[in-house]
């Protein structure tokens, strides 16, 4: 078993957290708001250090030449928080549009590229690129899959008829799609428990796994 | 009480036990299971043996303490497989909750390797705006982190001092928790052209295959299948391969109560009609 008193403060709060597997109890809730506090402690501190103190700070105190520009930034973040006063919340709409506005700029173009233009291309290419016959059957099957499922989801022409079908054969693939995530979802929620098992078994109880 | 009715009031715990006995069950007693090595797992694993010793690789720890189960076992196969292959690598965080995770993997792997730091990694800590981060380091590392997680000056690091941009890495290596990998393909990948492959929580896998499957991301790990394969095929079994037993067990339990559940349901169902 483990001497290391920041193993054991883990494990007994990893143990007073599946205590509402049981039920809710004041103990659980005590686990529970400390893991609030604790972490809103370090991200304010992990925020200010390298949003504020690394990027800010420093940079104008070395060379205020060079970087005396980013006050300007400095400035529109504390307007942020003039949302806190009633009178003086309009003041925070203008860096939430010079943040919308950046981000939308080298947003859009770049997500549309990587999510839509270059991903019609490799479903469009697949077949002709598949090395082996399945690897054809493969992309056959999946450009079939999204010309279904964007039937499915095509509202100006009634589904009906061949239309109908092939709209149907989209409901197919969309829950297939849903299976297959709903299966990963599921692997990633065991894992998370493996983690916390193979914690209190090996670094806890020290089972030498 | 019919049979649906009884299944309808079996009292939850019960399938907490259940779940606990099938997880726990295998990491007290393991099992040896066959791991089956994925075509996506292959590519990354190509990804990696193709770098050189001195290549210069960006890993992007993206992710906090919430999936550490399920990432920090790759991370330790890819930075064991790095720092063997005697690459160069440039690590960061895109999230605040991963900085504490990337300086203990770095120094716990660099420890192993006898690496130092400075000249064989360096850690260049948290920037805000992922974003942003990720297009400035298109024009300069140095610039977009100025200092490193430590406040070393970054232009003094003997590491950066032939690399300072997309261009001078050779592989781009995001093990992220969310959607980053995405937005590193988009980013680093689609305007830079960075050869990237990723690493990623089972969720977020099934999200990646597009990427895959377009050529913008060369390979992945998903999950801690994933990790698992990886582990198999560079020959370093760890804690991926070491949860394949009760990450089976665990899905013989749900698959035999979603069957259980639905036979329930279609019994209620048939004794109302």
């Amino acid at each position: 078993m483990s001497h290391d008193p920041s193993i054991w403060i883990t494990a007994l709060l990893t143990l007073a957290i599946f205590s509402f597997l049981w039920r809710e109890n004041p103990v659980f809730r005590f686990a529970e708001h400390l893991l609030v506090g604790v972490s809103a402690g370090y991200y304010v501190v992990q925020y200010f250090y390298s949003g504020v103190v690394k990027k800010l700070i420093v940079p104008v105190e070395q060379n205020f030449a060079a970087n005396g520009l980013l006050i300007f930034g400095g400035v529109l973040g504390l307007l942020m928080f003039a949302r806190l006063w009633r009178r003086l919340a309009w003041l925070a709409r203008y860096p939430i549009a010079f943040y919308v506005a950046a981000g939308a700029g080298y947003f859009i173009p770049s997500i549309l590229e990587a999510n839509v233009l270059k991903q019609i291309g490799g479903t469009l290419t697949a077949p002709a690129a598949a090395a082996t016959p399945f690897a054809l059957f493969s992309a056959v099957v999946m450009a079939a899959g999204v010309l279904a499922s964007l039937v499915y989801f095509y509202f100006s022409v009634e589904h009906r008829g061949a239309v109908g079908v092939v709209s149907r054969a989209g409901i197919l693939f969309l829950m297939i799609g849903f299976g297959a995530s709903f299966g990963y979802t599921v692997m990633g929620r065991i894992t998370l428990l493996i983690g916390r098992f193979q914690f209190l078994f090996r670094d806890w109880l020290g089972l030498g796994l | 009480m019919s049979l649906g009715a009884r299944l309808a009031r079996v009292d939850r715990r019960l399938i907490f036990l259940l779940m606990t006995l099938a997880v726990a069950g295998p990491i007290l007693i393991p099992i040896k299971l066959p791991i089956i090595v994925s075509k996506e797992v292959e590519d990354f694993y190509r990804e990696i043996e193709a770098l050189s010793p001195g290549d210069h690789v960006l890993l992007a720890i993206d992710y906090e303490p919430d999936v550490m189960a399920e990432l920090s076992p790759m991370s330790e196969a890819v930075l064991d497989r790095l720092f063997a292959k005697d690459t160069k690598i440039v690590a960061l965080t895109l999230y605040p909750g991963g900085v504490g995770i990337a300086q203990g993997l770095l120094e716990e792997a660099a420890a192993r390797h006898g690496k130092t730091y400075g000249e064989d990694y360096v850690f260049l800590g948290y920037n805000p705006d992922y974003s942003g981060t990720m297009l400035r380091l298109g024009e300069s590392i140095k610039a977009t982190y100025p200092t490193d997680q430590f406040g070393r000056d970054t232009r003094d690091l003997p590491i950066l001092r032939d690399c300072d941009a997309y261009r001078d890495l050779s592989l781009l290596v995001s093990i992220c928790g969310s959607q980053l990998s995405e937005f590193w393909a988009a980013y680093a990948g689609g305007r830079y052209g960075q050869r990237m492959v990723s690493g990623n929580t089972a969720v977020q896998a099934i999200l990646i295959y597009p990427f895959y499957q377009s050529g913008q991301i060369k390979g992945f790990l998903g999950g801690l299948k994933g990790a698992a394969e990886y582990e198999t095929r560079i020959q370093r079994p760890g804690q991926g391969v070491r949860g394949m037993g009760s990450q089976t067990a665990g899905h013989v339990v749900i698959v035999l109560l979603v069957l259980v559940g639905n036979a329930g349901y279609l019994a209620a169902r048939r004794r109302r009609a």
